[in-house]
């Protein structure tokens, strides 16, 4: 087994059991089966405080883009990776294993979607960075000049292009999630009553 | 490394997608409004109800005064008991939500009332006694759930004639378990 595919196990085996997690402690908070956890006050609690993790995951490209400094903010990136698994996780801890409304399901799906091809993608951009590194080294160590080493690894980082189709996805999905997540949000407070 | 900026189409072809699944889910929601924002099926007691707003008001959630509107007071005078008549209308004096006690949206075969008394005999007990309300054997008091005392009576006393003394007062509730499967009486 490679180096990337044991990563991307470990990975897909963390996130499969962390929301398999989320789901079965639902399913203990659901202690009386015809009243699921997601449906009382703390179920729509967990629902907010997940909504809020998921907000602060927009600062990053806020900043990204229209930061003063013009610089790549690292540690809003960091909050990035970090509310993007934990606001999910949350929402999954919010909805238990009750599918049964399309436009939840359908937000659900649209999260999932973004939340998987950012994982994805930052595996496969980390992966390719390190793989980068390595070479470079490995030039330095055979003697060759900065510059030759630039053009030889440029054809390499090329190819990491093909991996932007991760980014392709994890972006423009955003507004779906984020339209399906409103309409969810006003179509509950509809429903249910604002003080409920 | 040179920022590469997305590809040009990946916007608009989401922003496409998802325009198209909101017209969708409006088309949807005057259609089937149940399978869009429904947290589950009705019960059959209020499975013929076609509109949502039929219970809820907007923004304020399922409110006692749409519910009074079918469970009126002379739904209750033609279709209850006295007790439980005079329980609801007390509830109703004291602005009590419905759902406090009912619940919705649980599936077709769901028990819309909290703590209410599960008749614990199983349906078996209808057929082997050849009666059909909780009534004929027992007395209740103001809620369904309180005091259910036997009423001394023709079917109690020939229950109790049969079964060879397996029929006894705080055995009857276990039909079922000598019953198998609601089988041979």
């Amino acid at each position: 087994m490679t180096t990337v595919q044991r990563r991307a196990l470990v990975i897909g085996v963390v996130a499969v059991a962390a929301v398999a997690g989320a789901l079965i402690f639902e399913a203990v908070l659901s202690v009386e089966p015809a009243s699921p956890f997601g449906h009382t006050r703390n179920g729509h609690a967990i629902g907010w405080l997940g909504l809020a993790s998921i907000l602060l995951v927009f600062v990053y490209p806020m900043r990204k883009r229209y930061s003063p400094a013009r610089r790549w903010p690292r540690g809003w990136f960091r909050v990035h990776m970090v509310a993007g698994i934990l606001g999910p996780l949350l929402i999954f801890l919010h909805s238990g294993a009750h599918y049964h409304a399309l436009v939840p399901v359908l937000a659900m799906v649209s999260m999932v979607i973004v939340v998987l091809s950012g994982i994805v993608g930052q595996a496969v951009h980390a992966m390719a960075v390190r793989a980068l590194n390595d070479q470079r080294r490995r030039f330095q160590q055979e003697g060759l000049s900065e510059h030759d080493i630039d053009s030889k690894l440029h054809s390499m980082a090329s190819q990491e292009e093909a991996f932007r189709i991760w980014q392709a996805i994890h972006a423009p999905m955003t507004l779906m999630f984020v339209a399906l997540t409103a309409l969810h949000v006003v179509g509950a407070l509809f429903f249910a009553g604002v003080l409920s | 490394m040179r920022y590469h900026p997305l590809p040009r189409t990946a916007m608009p072809v989401v922003a496409l997608a998802t325009l198209v699944l909101i017209i969708w889910i409006g088309w949807g929601t005057v259609r089937s409004p149940a399978a869009l924002w429904a947290p589950g099926d009705l019960s059959r007691y209020h499975v013929d109800i076609a509109g949502c707003t039929h219970c809820h008001e907007p923004f304020r959630g399922p409110s006692p005064a749409r519910c009074v509107t079918c469970h009126s007071d002379r739904s209750f005078e033609s279709r209850s008991t006295p007790a439980v008549m005079t329980w609801h209308r007390e509830m109703v004096t004291q602005q009590t939500a419905c759902i406090a006690c009912h619940t919705e949206h649980r599936g077709a075969l769901a028990h819309i009332t909290d703590r209410a008394k599960v008749n614990p005999h199983g349906e078996f007990v209808f057929r082997a006694t050849g009666t059909n309300s909780c009534n004929t054997c027992h007395e209740f008091g103001a809620r369904v759930a309180e005091h259910p005392t036997l009423k001394e009576g023709p079917i109690l006393k020939q229950l109790y004639a049969k079964g060879r003394g397996a029929h006894q007062p705080g055995r009857m509730a276990q039909c079922l378990a000598c019953h198998v499967g609601g089988g041979q009486p």
